[in-house]
């Protein structure tokens, strides 16, 4: 929040940061010495972003933090790289041992298929950073504005296309990483290398205006939400091989209350590519935005900012020119749905994949309910590989018939049940409080219980079988892509949401804003009667989005 | 009436010409003292110059200082203003809006509001209540009532400071009249804020204010407080140090010196006669079928220690009571020892009871003994007050919660407006250098960091320091890290030169303040080369044991232990590495 909003055609105080920064150092080694805070400067917090780190403080701890003579609670949060949230066995194992030893004992499941870490203090951030390296991950351009962690529909064990989607995924993700070595300068090696200052082929000295988001979605499921990246691929598959993607480019979610300059967008298809040219046309939208973006106002920086300005077709001409295989006429496709599949499935080889429910994609332990212990004993003893997923379950993958009852075993012995009901499974929330500078108000921390309540309403109408997709954030930033869901509820201020309706099945569509500043009295009473007409009046197989739209509800 | 007079040591007259100063105006009649005062003033506007002593003046004028916050910023800036304030005379109250009345704003005097906007320009969650009421038809008439409002916000938001507005507006509708124009700060408010607040108060000050020195004639210092007479000093600020997440907590108590002629030294301790909890004394008095004498209950509150058992008492109790199954027990060397570990009176009245007279209990008890704990502050700083930082002692032992006699009554039933019983206990051989040269090396864990708060007040007050090294310990630095925000600005302003610390649980391993010496050995040679004193303070079981062995390793330096040893006592008997552990 260093960022002001403001007209004048003056550059960002990010880009000076960024030009200064001898490609993301900064004086973030000397920062990381100081020991009587557990901060770092201002200008270091918007760099250690780009190396997959932000800096936090415990917000719920706020209130006695001066009175008592202490600093805030600062603590960072470190997310990983890892293109299709795919680990290997030895991998997981590594996150869930440093979760306990250097974090806050919980691994979060991200909704782009990463993993948080929150509760890095100062101290622990170097040897957690080594631990993950030890396994060979990293957290660079996690954050930042750099491409992001590239999404891809799961999962490579289930069959050719998807391993080839995630091949393409993975390649983007290496074409488009920052060259900078000051990742593992400044946290694993902590020496400085000789200023052999690296250029950035791809990015320039001052990399994008903005964070860029790449996903790839194999079709029928849009379980990646294409239509809410900068830049989507969606897979055409022939007999089984992925012949090339349609391109789709100017999604985006993030708005600010109360400023109109700022939206949600859904992205538009510009045309078809090869598999062969995907990583060409990533580089060619990127350098695109790396060119036209927004670099004086942060909050329109975005490509989806960039094309409401310039018009699509000036881009789409932009792209082409920097592409030597132009795009072609886009292909036809179809999606089914945009939540994740549920429970067991078994592929042509006959291996199994158990995609989990995580409810908020928090995996910990708490009580009876043991899921990470349970995760990690998986890990331990079975031949499996974890992929985490768009909607923050997670994938045991590759069980064979053994290791399947194995599975089952183990996760009824530390009393994790594999479903919840067909409303929670498909529910999501961001993190929001206390770790989130951001938030308005709770949202991983809320919707759980406010799902319990839904699920008896909808029950009245026999409406509990009924796949309704409900996702929450703490704030409008719309990091659970709150504006495609069937229900929204957008965090405004604490205990109220704003309550958006109208999304649809496959999240090809934005929902609209029907309640402002609702607490949870004026949901439930606000719901209760659109279910009950909902239940008398649907059509045939309509979804409670299309419902609400075709009533003229919204 | 000709009472003995004592100016304070602190007086800008060297000692003897005190005491013959006190021999003159303590035999003088107020008329004479009258004269003398008027004589010296009309001496200095004669040779035009500004008194640079005037006599103590009338009560100082009020100031709250009021602050609305959500994240800590605006009660760090209140602090700010308070010391600001302090300096110019002003009696200033601080006060988060979540704790006032309203209607007590009537009389407030001057007010001094630092408002924070949150949400969509909601004012912070703890502060909606006083919002609504000062906004609502409730709210008091404000008139005669001087304000100024520092507002703080994001001008990211599109309602910038929107609460700070609402209550300067508000004030002004009530009747109160506005001191300065309000100010609204950004993010980036540090700078901005500590200008406004310097003018603004300037322009509030009284006239001479911040010259007067309060000193109170009244209290001769030969009445100073003592283990046998001591002081009841108010409590005029008690709160935590020590998060809620912490696993024990440590809280920081100011005490009033005012009017009791103490004085003390950084280094020092306070000593502190406490009271048993009337819970313990209830049960005691209960198990010893004591009934409820109302006098016997007092004595055995204030003058017994009614916990500690000893193996002397269990044998005086078998005596007295004639009880075979205890005398067994008691004569028994290996049973006693065993029955006494971790075992209070309570536990015995319980397991052998016996009814008993008043006078025959008490003649088994040992007298209440008073507890120690080091001042953590220097009156070059915080004049007529001490401070300490004091550990909750809870523990169980033989199946029974217990907590400690003195630091349980200090935290749980001692609060800010109460009083406590001190005394001073000097401590000559824990004090900074005579030299302000000499480099400095704090070693202290837990509340062994409390003198060392002492020592760099001393240091911040004196314009000394910028050498001085500290190495302290803590459980979490999130939880227990005591003063840090302090900590943080001296290390700002080079009154403490270097900090290192060791957070034994925030890792997997362990990590002591040993464990820092001993990766620090080349620097912590090349100190003491320097000819540094070396301090340690804290718990004398492990820490001090830990820390003395890995001193002498250090010491030893490749030669063998006993080299190490020899050249640790050196230091010792050169006074070089003083210790105050516990
Ligand atoms: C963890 C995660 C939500 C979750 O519960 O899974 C998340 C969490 C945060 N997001 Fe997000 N975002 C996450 C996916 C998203 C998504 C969804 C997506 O990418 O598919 C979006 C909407 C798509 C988009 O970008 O438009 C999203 C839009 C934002 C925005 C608004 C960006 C914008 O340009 O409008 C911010 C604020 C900003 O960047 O200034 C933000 C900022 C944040 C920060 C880092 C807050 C901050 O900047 O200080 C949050 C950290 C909270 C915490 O304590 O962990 N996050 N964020 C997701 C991590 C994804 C990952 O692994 O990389
Ligand atoms: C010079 C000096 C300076 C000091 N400075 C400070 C200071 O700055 N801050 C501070 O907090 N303290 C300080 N102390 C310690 C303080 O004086 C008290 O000793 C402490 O507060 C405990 O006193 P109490 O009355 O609360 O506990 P008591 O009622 O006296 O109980 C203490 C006794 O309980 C028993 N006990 C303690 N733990 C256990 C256990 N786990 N199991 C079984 N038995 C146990 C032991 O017999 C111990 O002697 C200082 C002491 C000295 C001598
Ligand atoms: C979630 C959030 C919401 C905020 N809303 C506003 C706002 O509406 N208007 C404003 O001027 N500042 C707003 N701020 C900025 C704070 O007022 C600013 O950080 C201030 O320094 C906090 O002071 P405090 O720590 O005393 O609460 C907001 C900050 C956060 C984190
Ligand atoms: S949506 Fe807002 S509250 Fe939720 S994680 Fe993202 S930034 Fe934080």
């Amino acid at each position: 929040m260093t960022d002001k909003t403001n007209e004048t055609p003056k550059l960002s105080h990010n880009e000076t940061i960024k030009t200064n920064s001898r490609f993301l150092r900064g004086t973030l080694a000397e920062g990381l010495g100081e020991v009587a805070s557990g901060a770092i400067s201002e200008d270091d917090q918007q760099l250690i972003k780009f190396h997959g780190i932000y800096l936090q403080d415990d917000r719920d701890l706020r209130p006695e933090r001066a009175k008592r003579k202490l600093d805030k609670a600062y603590s960072f949060m470190a997310r990983l790289r890892v293109p299709g949230g795919v680990l290997s066995r030895e991998q997981y194992l590594a996150m869930d041992k440093l979760s306990d030893d250097r974090g806050n004992q919980t691994l979060r499941i991200t909704t782009r298929q990463s993993i948080q870490f929150h509760g890095v203090i100062k101290t622990n951030l170097r040897p957690a950073l080594r631990q993950i390296d030890s396994v060979l991950l990293d957290t660079i351009a996690a954050c930042g504005d750099v491409n992001r962690n590239v999404m891809c529909t799961p999962n490579e064990f289930a069959g050719r296309a998807y391993a080839q989607a995630e091949q393409t995924a993975r390649d983007i993700s290496t074409h488009l990483l920052p060259q900078s070595g000051a990742w593992r300068e400044i946290f694993i090696n902590n020496e400085k290398v000789t200023e052999a200052l690296e250029a950035e082929p791809i990015y320039g000295a001052t990399y994008l205006p903005r964070k860029f988001k790449i996903a790839v979605a194999v079709p029928p499921q849009n379980d990646v939400d294409v239509f809410a990246h900068d830049l989507s691929y969606i897979a055409i598959v022939e007999n089984g091989d992925v012949v090339g993607y349609n391109v789709l480019i100017g999604g985006g979610m993030g708005a600010t209350h109360g400023d109109a300059e700022t939206f949600p967008r859904v992205g538009e298809v510009i045309g078809f590519c090869t598999k062969e040219s995907a990583v060409a046309v990533a580089e060619a939208v990127v350098t695109t935005q790396r060119d036209y973006g927004n670099r004086m106002n942060r909050r329109r920086a975005r490509l989806k900012y960039t094309i409401a300005d310039l018009g699509l077709d000036f881009i789409v001409r932009e792209v082409n020119a920097r592409l030597k295989v132009k795009l072609e006429p886009a292909r036809d496709y179809k999606f089914a749905g945009n939540g994740d599949r549920m429970g067991w499935h078994t592929s042509e080889d006959g291996r199994h994949h158990l995609t989990l429910f995580v409810e908020n994609g928090r995996v910990a332990n708490v009580g009876a309910w043991q899921l990470k212990a349970a995760l990690k004993q998986i890990a331990e003893t079975l031949d499996v590989a974890f992929i985490l997923t768009p909607n923050q379950n997670i994938i045991v993958a590759k069980a064979d018939d053994a290791a399947r009852a194995k599975i089952e075993k183990i996760l009824a012995d530390h009393g994790v049940t594999l479903r919840g009901s067909v409303l929670r499974e498909a529910a999501i929330a961001c993190v929001a409080l206390p770790t989130c500078a951001l938030a308005l108000t709770d949202a991983e921390r809320y919707l759980p219980s406010l799902i319990t309540k839904l699920d008896a309403l909808l029950a009245e109408h026999g409406l509990d079988q009924q796949p309704i997709t409900v996702r929450m954030t703490g704030c409008p930033n719309g990091c659970a892509r709150p504006y495609l869901a069937e229900i929204g509820f957008v965090g405004r201020n604490p205990g109220r949401y704003n309550l958006h309706l109208g999304g649809n099945v496959d999240g090809s569509r934005l929902n609209r804003l029907y309640r402002e500043d609702a607490d949870e009295e004026t949901i439930l009473a606000t719901l209760a009667p659109l279910f009950a007409d909902y239940a008398q009046t649907r059509q045939n197989g309509e979804g409670f989005g299309d419902f609400v739209i075709r009533q003229g509800i919204v | 009436m000709s009472k003995l007079i004592a100016l304070p040591h602190t007086a800008p007259f060297a000692p003897e010409q005190i005491a013959a100063l006190d021999q003159v105006i303590g035999a003088a009649s107020v008329v004479q003292r009258a004269w003398l005062a008027g004589f010296l003033a009309g001496l200095d506007a004669a040779e035009g110059k500004q008194p640079s002593v005037p006599a103590a003046t009338g009560p100082k004028p009020k100031l709250l200082v009021l602050y609305a916050t959500e994240s800590g910023n605006s009660e760090a800036l209140a602090a700010k203003a308070k010391q600001e304030a302090a300096k110019l005379g002003f009696a200033v109250r601080v006060q988060d809006v979540a704790d006032i009345d309203v209607q007590s704003l009537k009389d407030a005097g001057t007010i001094i509001a630092i408002i924070a906007t949150w949400g969509d320009g909601e004012p912070p969650q703890r502060a909606a209540p006083f919002f609504r009421a000062l906004m609502g038809e409730a709210a008091p008439r404000l008139d005669g009532v001087k304000f100024a409002v520092l507002a703080l916000g994001d001008s990211s938001y599109a309602q910038f400071c929107e609460s700070g507005r609402q209550v300067d507006a508000r004030f002004e509708a009530l009747g109160a009249t506005r001191a300065a124009a309000r100010i609204d700060l950004d993010l980036d408010y540090e700078a901005g804020a500590k200008t406004w607040l310097t003018t603004t108060l300037e322009t509030l000050a009284p006239a001479d204010a911040g010259s007067v020195i309060h000193v109170d004639f009244h209290k001769p210092a030969t009445e100073a407080a003592s283990k046998s007479a001591p002081f009841a000093a108010e409590i005029t600020a008690h709160h935590k140090l020590t998060s809620e997440r912490a696993e024990s907590e440590t809280v920081h108590v100011e005490l009033s010196l005012a009017g009791s002629g103490i004085t003390y030294e950084p280094g020092d301790a306070i000593g502190l006669v406490p009271e048993n909890d009337p819970a313990l004394v209830a049960a005691v008095m209960r198990e010893a079928g004591l009934g409820d004498d109302a006098a016997l209950r007092e004595t055995l509150t204030t003058s017994y220690d009614i916990s500690t058992l000893t193996a002397k008492q269990l044998l005086n109790y078998a005596a007295l009571t004639g009880d075979a199954q205890l005398a067994a027990l008691a004569e028994d060397e290996a049973k006693r020892t065993e029955f006494l570990a971790g075992r209070q009176w309570t536990d015995l009245l319980e397991t052998f009871p016996h009814q008993l007279g008043g006078a025959e209990f008490t003649a088994l008890l040992r007298p209440l003994a008073p507890r120690y704990y080091s001042v953590a502050s220097s009156q070059k700083l915080v004049g007529e007050e001490a401070h300490l930082t004091v550990a909750r002692l809870a523990y169980s032992s033989a199946g029974r919660a217990r907590l400690g006699v003195a630091s349980g009554m200090i935290t749980d039933r001692l609060r800010e407006g109460g009083s406590a019983k001190i005394f001073v206990r000097p401590n000559p051989h824990f004090r900074l250098p005579q030299s302000a040269a000499t480099p400095v090396i704090m070693i202290g864990a837990g509340t062994g960091v409390a003198p060392y708060r002492g020592f760099l007040q001393e240091l911040e007050a004196t314009g000394a320091g910028t050498s001085a090294w500290a190495i302290f310990g803590h459980r979490h630095f999130l939880y227990d890290f005591l003063y840090q925000l302090e900590i943080q600005d001296w290390l700002k302003s080079g009154v403490l030169g270097r900090l290192d610390l060791a957070s034994s649980r925030d890792q997997p391993e362990k990590r002591y303040v040993q464990h820092v010496l001993w990766e620090q050995r080349q620097e912590l040679r090349r100190r003491l080369d320097d000819g540094a004193t070396l301090y340690l303070c804290g718990d004398a079981k492990h820490m001090a044991r830990d820390v003395d062995a890995t001193l002498t390793r250090i010491l030893a330096d490749g030669r063998d232990e006993s080299a190490g040893q020899a050249a640790l006592d050196a230091l010792i008997s050169a006074g070089r590495y003083k210790k105050d552990v516990y």
